[in-house]
C-alpha cells in the first residue's frame, strides 16, 4: 500500500534519511517507533507530498507520489498530526469547512453523522458550538480523530494522535483503528495501546528495520 | 475662480511655521530637526521637479507620453510595495506589475469614459492624477494584503498542509487565508470612507475647491475617488495573490521558503 524506495531526504543540509527503503501493506497496522529527530513525522510529510526526497520514491497503493498523483493520495488518506490545530472560529464551522472541500462533496457531513462519530470518542454535542481556542488538547485531538473518520478514508496516518488522552480514551481510539480489517494504519507512538497488540507490525527507525 | 497663486518668497514664509516643531524638538531633544529637515528639502525637490514635469505633460497631452507616464508611476509603485513587503522582489516583480496595471488602467478608464465623461480620455490632468491618486492609496492596502497572506500561511503552515490532507484543493486551502488577507488590505480605505468628510476635509476634496470648483463638485469628486480606491485596491490585491500564487508555491501545493527576504 505504501513504499518507501531508496530514499533521501535532508532538511536545511541535515540529512534525516539516507537509502531509506520500507513497505507498509494493504490492511496493515504498523507502529513506527524511534526518537525524536529521526524522522518520524518526515515519513509522513513524503508520503502527503509536504516534503520531497532528494532522492528514492514513495509509491501510494503502486502509484509513485508525485506533483500530480499527490492530490489523490490526500483524498484518499487521512492525517492526524500531534499537534493538530483546527484554525480559529467554532468546532462546528471546522467541520462546514471541511464539508466544502470538493473532493469531500460526496460524503456524509450531516450534523446527525459528526453527532454521532463524536459519541465515540466521549465528546458531546454542546462542544459543536463551543470556540476552537477554548478546547482542550484533548478535545482538539479527538476532533481531528472524527474529522479523519468523517473523511471515509481507508489509510490513516496517525502522529502522536493519543498523546493528550487519557488511559481509557487512549485505548478506545486505538482499539478503534487498530480492530478495522480493511483499514491501512501507520501510528507514530510509543504507548503500549498501539505497540501492545500481537499482530501490529513494529518498525523501529533508529535501527531502520521491522521488529515485529 | 483661480486659484490664488503663491510666489516663490511667500513660499518660504511656510517654512516659517516649521520653526514650531524645531523648537519643541530643541526643548524636549526630540532628534527630529535632521530627519524633518532632510525630509522637506526630498520633498521639494521632489515636487518641484514632478510639478516641471506635469507642466510640461498637461502642455503635450500627448496619448503615448500621458500613457507612458502612467506605466512608470505603476513601476514605481509597485517597486515601492515589494520593497516594504517582506517579500522577494525577483518572485513577485512582474505578477505585481500586472496586477497594478491591469486594477488601475481599468478603473481610470472607467471612472474617465462612464463617470467624468471626457471628450480626451487620455487627458493627462485626469489620467495621470487620478492614476496617481488611485496607486498612491491603493499601495499600503496591496502591501498588507500581500504580507499578511503570505506571513499567515508561513506562521500557519502546519494548519495549511492539514487541510491539504484532509482534501483540500490549493485554491480551497488557500482560501481562509485570502479571504482574511484581502478584507484587512480594505480595511483602512473602508474604515477612512465611514468617517469622510466628519474627522478631515480629504485630500482631493482640497485640492478641488483650491481649484476653484464649489463644494458640492469637490464631494461628487471625492465620492468618485474614493470608490475608485477601493475597487482598485480590490481588483489588484486580489490579482497580485492570485497571480504571485503560482510562483510561490511548489506544485504539490506547498509554500516555498525562498520566497521571503531573509
Amino acid at each position: 500500500m505504501i513504499k518507501f524506495e531508496d530514499i533521501t531526504l535532508s532538511y536545511n543540509g541535515q540529512p534525516v534519511f539516507k537509502d531509506f527503503s520500507m513497505e507498509i501493506n494493504k490492511g496493515e497496522k504498523a507502529v513506527i517507533l524511534g526518537r525524536s529527530g529521526l524522522g518520524k513525522s518526515s515519513l509522513f510529510s513524503l508520503i502527503l507530498g509536504f516534503v520531497r526526497p532528494r532522492e528514492g520514491r514513495v509509491l501510494f497503493d503502486g502509484t509513485c507520489v508525485d506533483e500530480k498523483t499527490v492530490w489523490d493520495v490526500r483524498r484518499r488518506t487521512a492525517f492526524v498530526d500531534q499537534d493538530v490545530s483546527l484554525g480559529r472560529g467554532k468546532v462546528f464551522e471546522w467541520f462546514s469547512l471541511i464539508s466544502k472541500f470538493r473532493a469531500n462533496a460526496a460524503l456524509d457531513f450531516s450534523r446527525d453523522r459528526i453527532i454521532g462519530t463524536m459519541r465515540l470518542f466521549d465528546l458531546e454535542q454542546d462542544l459543536l458550538n463551543k470556540d476552537i481556542s477554548e478546547l482542550s488538547g484533548g478535545e482538539r485531538q479527538r476532533f481531528a480523530i472524527v474529522a479523519a473518520v468523517l473523511t471515509n478514508r481507508k489509510v490513516f496516518l496517525l502522529d502522536e494522535a493519543t498523546s493528550a488522552l487519557d488511559k481509557d480514551l487512549k485505548a478506545k481510539v486505538s482499539d478503534f483503528f487498530l480492530l478495522r480489517k480493511d483499514w491501512t494504519v501507520v501510528a507514530i507512538s510509543h504507548d503500549p495501546v498501539w505497540t501492545g497488540r500481537p499482530f501490529v507490525k513494529i518498525f523501529d527507525l533508529e535501527e531502520g528495520k521491522w521488529k515485529r | 475662480m483661480e486659484t490664488v497663486d503663491i510666489s516663490i518668497a511667500a513660499l518660504t514664509i511656510s517654512f516659517l511655521l516649521l520653526a514650531a516643531p524645531v523648537f519643541l524638538s530643541r526643548v524636549y531633544r526630540l532628534g527630529l530637526v535632521r530627519p524633518l529637515f532632510i525630509s522637506i528639502a526630498r520633498m521639494s525637490v521632489q515636487l518641484f521637479l514632478a510639478g516641471l514635469f506635469l507642466k510640461y505633460l498637461f502642455l503635450w497631452n500627448n496619448i503615448f507620453l500621458n500613457l507612458s507616464w502612467l506605466t512608470v508611476m505603476i513601476l514605481v509603485a509597485v517597486f515601492s510595495a515589494i520593497h516594504g513587503s517582506s517579500m522577494r522582489p525577483k518572485t513577485v516583480l512582474v505578477p505585481g506589475f500586472i496586477s497594478f496595471l491591469l486594477a488601475t488602467f481599468a478603473v481610470v478608464f472607467y471612472l474617465n469614459v462612464f463617470v467624468i465623461r471626457l471628450d480626451y480620455v487620455f487627458d493627462a490632468r485626469y489620467l495621470v492624477v487620478l492614476g496617481g491618486m488611485l496607486l498612491g492609496n491603493s499601495l499600503r492596502g496591496n502591501i498588507v494584503g500581500i504580507d499578511s497572506f503570505y506571513k499567515s500561511i508561513q506562521k500557519d503552515n502546519r494548519r495549511f498542509l492539514y487541510l491539504l490532507s484532509l482534501g483540500a484543493s490549493h485554491r480551497e486551502a488557500m482560501l481562509p487565508y485570502f479571504q482574511e488577507s484581502v478584507s484587512l488590505a480594505l480595511k483602512p480605505t473602508v474604515a477612512a470612507m465611514a468617517t469622510m468628510g466628519i474627522v478631515a476635509l480629504p485630500g482631493m476634496m482640497t485640492g478641488v475647491i483650491l481649484g476653484g470648483a464649489s463644494p458640492d463638485v469637490a464631494i461628487k469628486y471625492q465620492i468618485m475617488i474614493m470608490i475608485g480606491i477601493v475597487v482598485s485596491t480590490a481588483i489588484s490585491v486580489v490579482l497580485t495573490i492570485l497571480m504571485t500564487a503560482r510562483v510561490c508555491f511548489t506544485k504539490y501545493g506547498v509554500l516555498r521558503n525562498d520566497i521571503f527576504v531573509k
